[in-house]
């Protein structure tokens, strides 16, 4: 066998190897956030308190930079780098306080993982079964690697938080570009809640 | 109240016919109704691009999208649910909660969904899953006996029987190849396709708290189930409601959105 063909074979070995590893660590990942805002969520006796403290945690496992780009889509690259800032700092705390609504004070949810997949390099979907308040919801993760696997989607019951808020965006760029989507989103974060 | 039912059935079907076609067509050339799968993972298995513009992850997601012709009526009626909601709907939730004790509640929850039986087990049966249809009726024996009349979700301990799909019969129609035709969304009840209402006029006969109103006469014990169904359910609907209202940007299309991609990914199931 000659030097090259031994490492081609190697190397093809190795992609099991390798899709199995970036699968364990993307759960890993996933199960170290969630254990980390439930624990957050258990000790919190206020929805502004919750807010408060699980704003840094969501920050460092979701990429919100990721998850802003897509939900306003190709009109993005119209965007100038202040405009993108503005537009990542309003959308994470939509995301954060969507997020956070969806705690109900001293109730536990409780997570089954169920299975994991790797559609493409780089990428892992989690899927979970969430049983809150006596009902049961199928919860998938969408975690990539960048610096470290982050969350870029959180899809309940088949509904994408990403495709969602990319619908409603979507027409309020072609509207009014750029400008409109950064007034509306700074609506939407300043509503009372 | 029967014929009235019959009249809507038969005014819709069709506004059905003319929406599936548009929607087949439709669907023949590029989906209309775009999942909450990212566009990218899509694109692996559907026609090549056609685009000039090459894909980067800003095109990631495609806009979930449904035929809406009557978005303005549609708005105004979304407008005027959210106020009924508001006066009618929430204050008798919020009084049922109050004077019911939790568990309780989600006992009478519990119940009523059990009820629902013939409609889970004739929707798998016309959808063929006869594998579905003896889980569907062994969930509901299992729930019905040792779950005190499915006030408690025995079922819910046993894996097979856990995480049974729903089933109903806009479903059914969608695995019969039916697209969703045009998104209504329909006084008190709220979003809805002009599929899923047919669906849902299916789901009322189908299900035996509505039985006694229409075989039971003229007697006014009759609504009482009706209305029992509707009060157990107003809670986690206001609550799912608020939910998809609460963050939004255009509240009219998030509920929209949710709704197209929440049957998208019933009917897969």
């Amino acid at each position: 066998m000659t030097r090259r063909s031994l490492i081609a074979l190697v190397a093809l070995a190795s992609v099991p190897a390798f899709a199995a590893t970036s699968l364990e660590q993307a759960q890993k990942r996933l199960h170290a956030a969630i254990d980390e805002v439930l624990a957050i969520a258990d000790k919190a006796t206020s929805r502004e308190a919750l807010v408060e403290r699980i704003g840094p945690v969501l920050d460092k496992h979701i990429s919100f930079p990721v998850m802003t780009r897509r939900a306003i889509g190709p009109g993005w690259r119209t965007f100038n780098q202040d405009q993108q800032k503005q537009a990542i700092t309003l959308f994470s705390k939509l995301i954060i306080r969507s997020y956070s609504n969806k705690f109900t004070i001293g109730e536990h949810p409780e997570i089954k993982y169920q299975s994991a997949a790797q559609p493409d390099v780089g990428r892992v979907e989690v899927t979970t079964t969430t049983v809150y308040q006596g009902n049961r919801y199928a919860v998938v993760y969408r975690l990539e690697e960048a610096e470290a696997w982050r969350t870029c989607d959180v899809v309940i019951e088949g509904v994408s938080m990403v495709a969602n808020y990319r619908s409603q965006l979507d027409p309020v760029f072609k509207r009014g570009g750029a400008a409109a989507v950064l007034s509306s989103l700074e609506q939407s974060a300043a509503r009372p809640q | 109240m029967n014929s009235l039912l019959r009249l809507a059935l038969v005014a819709a079907l069709p506004l059905l016919s003319q929406c599936t076609s548009t929607a087949r067509k439709a669907s023949s050339t590029a989906p209309t109704i775009a999942t909450s799968k990212p566009a990218k993972a899509a694109k692996k298995t559907a026609a090549p691009a056609t685009k000039a513009e090459p894909m980067d992850d800003l095109d990631e997601y495609a806009v979930v999208e449904i035929n809406d012709p009557l978005e303005k009526l549609n708005r105004g009626t979304f407008w005027l649910n959210d106020k009924l909601y508001l006066v009618i709907f929430r204050p008798l939730s919020k009084g049922y909660e109050t004077i019911t004790p939790k568990r309780l509640r989600k006992g009478i929850y519990n119940a009523f969904e059990n009820v629902k039986f013939p409609v889970r087990l004739v929707n798998s049966l016309l959808q063929g899953k006869v594998k579905g249809a003896g889980l569907q009726t062994e969930k509901f024996l299992v729930d019905t006996v040792a779950g005190l009349g499915g006030m408690i979700r025995v079922s819910n301990k046993i894996e097979s029987l856990s995480s049974l799909p729903d089933e109903d019969t806009g479903k059914t129609f969608a695995r019969w190849g039916m697209g969703h035709g045009a998104y209504i969304v329909l006084p008190f009840l709220g979003p809805c396709s002009v599929r899923d209402s047919v669906g849902l006029a299916g789901d009322y006969a189908l299900n035996p708290v509505n039985w006694g109103y229409f075989w039971g006469g003229e007697h006014d014990w009759t609504m009482i189930p009706p209305y029992a169904n509707t009060l157990r359910a107003l809670p986690g609907q206001l609550g799912t409601y608020d939910d998809a209202k609460r963050d939004a940007i255009d509240p009219y299309i998030s509920i929209r959105a949710a709704y197209v991609q929440f049957r998208e990914e019933a009917v897969k199931k």
